[in-house]
């Protein structure tokens, strides 16, 4: 019964960390809107860490480079299991209109493998909301 | 069957004090020191089944013992002028005359030696304190051995200077036991100077500029200490007609005439334990080796000073005198907590703590209720044990990372595993119930409630003290820990003091409800029940044998929790992601991709409690307060 | 008996309490913010959910800490339910807080060490103020004994009511509540990240999270001391006194150690001063 609790809490729970890894702010402010009083993700249980080891769900945005793949990756390695990463922004995709820059290696998952992708550039809070539910999804999944 | 034992414990560390010296062989020293040590150990313990008693030696050889040991006072006056002169001290020297003509004309035409005076008075405080002196100080001795081998390797000396050293730490064993079971006001007297000779000259004993300049320092404020001794005891014996300290405290609470020489008495007794104005000797005495301190300046000779004090309580009950002693006690260890947090020098840190607890048991005597003198004795029991402790482990840690700052010892686990957890556990004794030094504070705190400027000054205090203990208990731990740490190669003799003291700290505090029934009952009077091992009255509950049981639980589950840990996803520590990826690296990636190694440090808050900063205005304190204490007597 | 009944029934019912307690305390803190805010159970979840979670230490010592700072916790407060010594249960809060700091100090994390160091400073400016509640409340009843205490027929609240709002003071710092939340908050994006926090993870997280539930009961118990005459009057009591900790909680902004320690200590100890003196001629 314990366990069963446990696992259906996770899915009620989910910390999230935001990582910038160089976005132009866009999609970060909306990534903040999501806690503001008219979108207010806490009632689903989000709660916005500021440290990988307490966190559930990473989003990032922004694109890779050399500099801070490093960091990128450092930090989901911090995250403990189970956990989950969302690529926020067509810069997270893809690297978006970056893209083609000389430092820029591309999305996200060039670097950690990404659950769930938010298009948009900037992405839409509700849509930002949308991807966690969906990443929820992958800790439902975990009940067994 | 007693002189036998007062023999023992008085006598046998003067032999073996001797044995030191002359034989000059260190396997002998050693055989001496340990054979010496287990003794009085020993007899300290038989001497439990005696219960209280007193006691005349009579004479040798048809010498009386009183003449004896007036004719060793005056030898000793005479030789610390001679160190007066040597050093060239003014203060010494005038100290030094200012007793030795007081007492020849005491000696001489004041005092009725056909006047029959029993030499040795013993009860429960005093059993306690030889028990004290005898076990934990024997422990020193036997630590002292491996450790000054690697002091005098550190110093490179030619000729080894340890004879002279033993000398004096064995001695002073003796003249320690003495001076506890003394009841003749005289032997009191002489072995108060003796110790207080004993404690120069081991300060003095690395020889260096500084250790000669505390040496001195150390010298005058007690020989400050003897001359107020003296006024007291001429006083004293002018009012009473007597020598006998049990007569005088049998005439009962005293008032008017009486209270200015137990006034001084307890000015000699604040100066030996170091109170504030007179801290700075003992902060400077911490340059001596540190068996000196653990034995001489934290856990015996200073509690002399608390001794007097205490053991005159019963006769200025109840007075102005009293309520004085009690502020004093408190504002001492109020300032010097507050001293403590700002230092880093980890022997500085245990010399402030020390002058801070004696306070507070001073503190507990001016209070002077049996819930207040209980708690005295339980304090003076366990920070005996716990604080020996704890110098003796920075002393092996100083000879281990060759420093004793405490920021030095960030990680010590990682290198010195034993030693770091010792430290803890001694740390953790002084600060956590239900050991007995809490047990003692819980005892003061409640007993002191009634008093506004105490109760505040205590309060502040003890959440001062908890501040500097716990960061040094922490910081010890910080590292990352991933696998096993090796283990750690200690001298035997250093290994089994640690581990029986350490053992003893925590098992001591289990019994302590059995010592408060057996031996502080009896002699203070009831003011708890005991019941399953918890300490009840009226008042307050506290109860040793439940919490024990139940931390001591919680303690093995959490190891065994930590065992299976062992073995679990190791996290590096958080640095926002730009860790550096070697393992055993702290560092972080800085600009230009330059590895910055991180550094942490306490925070000392210097703008609140700085040495500087408070000194003088604490000494000015503490001065006014004894002013005032002992011109109320007047 | 009836005392060990008492005990464990305290160790059992505190952390419910205390979980409500802390999720009423969000849903409060979102309407002031004009949000919803999440489920009442929302901080149940989260403590099963770090239970779920895998572990990751950085340091062993860190698990000892926790372990020994939930129990120490949970024995206070027990010990509080089995109406024992005031002081005595403080004495052994203080097991809980120096492990904490223990385990902060632990990690080589910078973050970590200046949370830890922190911690100290707000366990030093509470410290002496609910000690000299303590002795107040002596003063007052007679004995350090909640059984003793509870004998007294007026809510003490009349006779201390200055040393209610140090006591207030104590809450606030203990409940890691603005202006006092600097050595680790509930908030996220703190300066020091997660402070004395930083490195605990997961199911250890969980214990420590469990341990502050632990520590509100036992404060919110002290506050019911005040008024323990009447049901009404400790609901009442401890309903106002909590919604003004998270009124005070979001109208203020974090301040610095060295403001509170001078700020704490000086308002504590006047106000401890007058309300005892008042006490000593009244
Ligand atoms: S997706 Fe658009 S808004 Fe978002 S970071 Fe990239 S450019 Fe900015």
């Amino acid at each position: 019964m314990l366990k069963k609790f446990i696992d259906n809490s996770r899915a009620k729970s989910p910390w999230i960390m935001h990582f910038d890894c160089g976005s132009c702010n866009g999609c970060d402010i909306e990534v903040l809107a999501c806690l503001t009083p008219m979108y207010d993700v806490e009632r689903f249980g989000v709660v916005n860490v500021g440290n990988p080891k307490h966190a559930d769900v990473l989003l990032v945005t922004g694109t890779v480079n050399p500099r801070n793949a490093k960091v990128l990756r450092n930090i989901y390695d911090q995250m403990p299991d189970p956990k989950g990463v969302i690529a926020i922004g067509a810069c997270g995709l893809s690297g978006g209109i970056f893209r083609e820059c000389y430092n820029v290696l591309g999305g996200i998952d060039k670097v950690i493998p990404v659950d769930i992708y938010v298009p948009g550039c900037p992405a839409k809070p509700e849509a930002i909301i949308d991807g966690v539910v969906a990443a929820l999804a992958k800790f439902e999944g975990l009940k067994g | 069957m007693l002189p036998m034992m007062l023999a023992l414990v008085i006598l046998l560390p003067l032999m073996a004090a001797l044995g030191c010296y002359f034989l000059r062989v260190s396997t002998i020293r050693t055989m001496i020191v340990l054979g010496t040590g287990v003794c009085i150990a020993a007899t300290s313990l038989a001497l439990f089944g005696q219960g209280s008693f007193t006691y005349s030696p009579g004479t040798i050889l048809g010498i009386s013992w009183d003449s004896l040991v007036t004719l060793a006072d005056f030898a000793l006056l005479f030789v610390i002028l001679y160190y007066a002169f040597k050093l060239k001290n003014q203060l010494i020297k005038v100290f030094a005359v200012l007793q030795i003509i007081p007492l020849a004309v005491f000696e001489l035409f004041f005092v009725d030696h056909a006047a029959e005076v029993p030499a040795f008075y013993a009860d429960s405080l005093s059993l306690i304190m030889v028990a004290i002196i005898s076990i934990i100080g024997s422990l020193i001795c036997f630590f002292a051995i491996p450790y000054m081998k690697t002091h005098e390797e550190h110093l490179h000396l030619v000729k080894s200077r340890q004879p002279r050293f033993f000398f004096y730490l064995v001695l002073f064993l003796g003249a320690m036991n003495g001076l506890v079971l003394s009841n003749n006001i005289l032997w009191l007297y002489f072995f108060f100077e003796v110790t207080t000779f004993c404690s120069f000259m081991l300060i003095a004993h690395d020889d260096t500029e500084i250790a000669v300049k505390n040496a001195t320092r150390a010298l005058w404020m007690n020989s400050l200490g003897g001359v107020a001794f003296v006024f007291g005891m001429i006083w004293a014996y002018s009012v009473t007609g007597s020598l006998s300290i049990q007569a005088i405290l049998e005439a009962g609470p005293m008032d008017g005439a009486m209270l200015v020489p137990l006034g001084l008495l307890c000015l000699a007794g604040f100066t030996k334990a170091a109170q504030i104005p007179f801290q700075s000797w003992l902060l400077g005495a911490m340059v001596a080796p540190t068996p000196v301190s653990a034995l001489l300046h934290s856990s015996t000779m200073v509690k002399a000073g608390v001794y007097i004090v205490l053991r005159l309580a019963p006769a200025y009950a109840g007075t102005f005198l009293s309520e004085g002693i009690a502020l004093c006690g408190a504002f001492t260890f109020l300032a010097c907590a507050a001293i403590a947090v700002s230092q880093s020098n980890g022997k500085k840190i245990l010399a402030y703590s020390t002058i801070s607890n004696l306070g507070l048991i001073i503190c507990c005597a001016g209070i002077n209720t049996t819930w207040a003198i209980t708690a005295a004795i339980i304090l003076i029991i366990f920070h005996a044990a716990s604080k020996a402790l704890l110098f003796l482990c920075v002393g092996t840690i100083e000879h281990g990372i060759g420093s004793r700052d405490i920021e030095d010892m960030r990680g010590l686990y990682l290198k010195m595993p034993r030693t770091a957890i010792i430290t803890i556990v001694g740390i953790l004794t002084m600060v956590l119930p239900p050991f007995g030094v809490l047990l003692g504070k819980w005892m003061a705190i409640e007993s002191a409630s009634g008093d506004l400027f105490v109760i505040v000054m205590l309060s502040l205090g003890s959440a001062i003290s908890l501040v500097f203990w716990a960061r040094w208990a922490g910081m010890l731990l910080t590292g990352p820990l991933r696998e096993k740490v090796p283990a750690e190669s200690q001298n035997i003799l250093t290994r089994f003091t640690l581990t029986v003291l350490a053992a003893a700290t925590v098992v001591v505090s289990l019994f302590s409800p059995v010592i408060y029934t057996g031996l502080i009952e009896p002699m203070v009077g009831k003011t708890y029940e005991i019941t399953g091992g918890v300490f009840s009255s009226p008042i307050g509950v506290f109860a040793v044998y439940p919490i024990f049981i139940i931390l001591a639980a919680a303690f093995i589950y959490a190891w065994i929790d930590t065992k299976k840990s062992g073995n679990i996803q190791n996290g590096a520590s958080y640095m926002c992601g730009a860790n550096v990826k070697e393992p055993g690296v702290q560092s972080f990636i800085g600009p230009m991709n330059v590895p910055v190694e991180i550094k942490a440090s306490n925070y000392y808050l210097e703008a609140f409690f700085g040495e500087e900063k408070l000194t003088m205005w604490v000494n000015f304190v503490g001065l006014a307060l004894i002013v005032l204490m002992l011109g109320g007597a007047l | 008996m009836e005392t060990l009944i008492l005990m464990i029934l305290g160790i059992v019912v505190a952390p419910v309490l205390g979980g409500l307690v802390s999720g009423i305390d969000r849903r409060v803190t979102a309407r002031l913010q004009s949000r919803f805010g999440p489920p009442i159970l929302q901080p149940f979840y989260d403590v099963a959910k770090l239970f779920g979670k895998v572990k990751v230490i950085n340091n062993f010592w860190q698990v000892f800490c926790a372990w020994v700072y939930l129990i120490a916790a949970a024995l206070s407060v027990g010990l509080l339910f089995a109406q024992s010594d005031l002081l005595l249960i403080f004495f052994v809060q203080a097991i809980g807080a120096v492990f904490l700091v223990m385990g902060g100090l632990a990690s080589p994390s910078p973050f970590s060490q200046i949370g830890a160091q922190r911690e100290l400073i707000q366990v030093l400016t509470y410290e002496p103020l609910i000690i000299l509640v303590f002795a107040s409340i002596f003063m007052v009843t007679g004995s350090f004994r909640i059984d003793e205490i509870l004998n007294y027929d007026q809510p003490l609240l009349a006779k201390l009511p200055l040393m209610f709002i140090v006591l207030g003071y104590a809450l606030t710092i203990k409940l890691r509540k603005s202006p006092f939340d600097f050595s680790t908050s509930h908030h996220a994006h703190q300066e020091i990240v997660k402070g004395v926090l930083t490195d605990y993870s997961g199911p250890y997280l969980g214990i420590i999270e469990i341990a502050h539930w632990y520590e509100t009961i036992f404060i919110l118990g002290i506050c019911a001391l005040f008024w323990h005459t009447s049901l009404v009057g400790v609901v009442v009591l401890l309903a106002t006194t909590y919604f003004a900790e998270i009124l005070i909680d979001n109208t203020m902004a974090r301040m610095t150690w060295r403001w509170m320690l001078k700020y704490v200590w000086s308002v504590g100890l006047a106000m401890s001063f007058v309300n005892l003196i008042w006490l000593h001629a009244g």
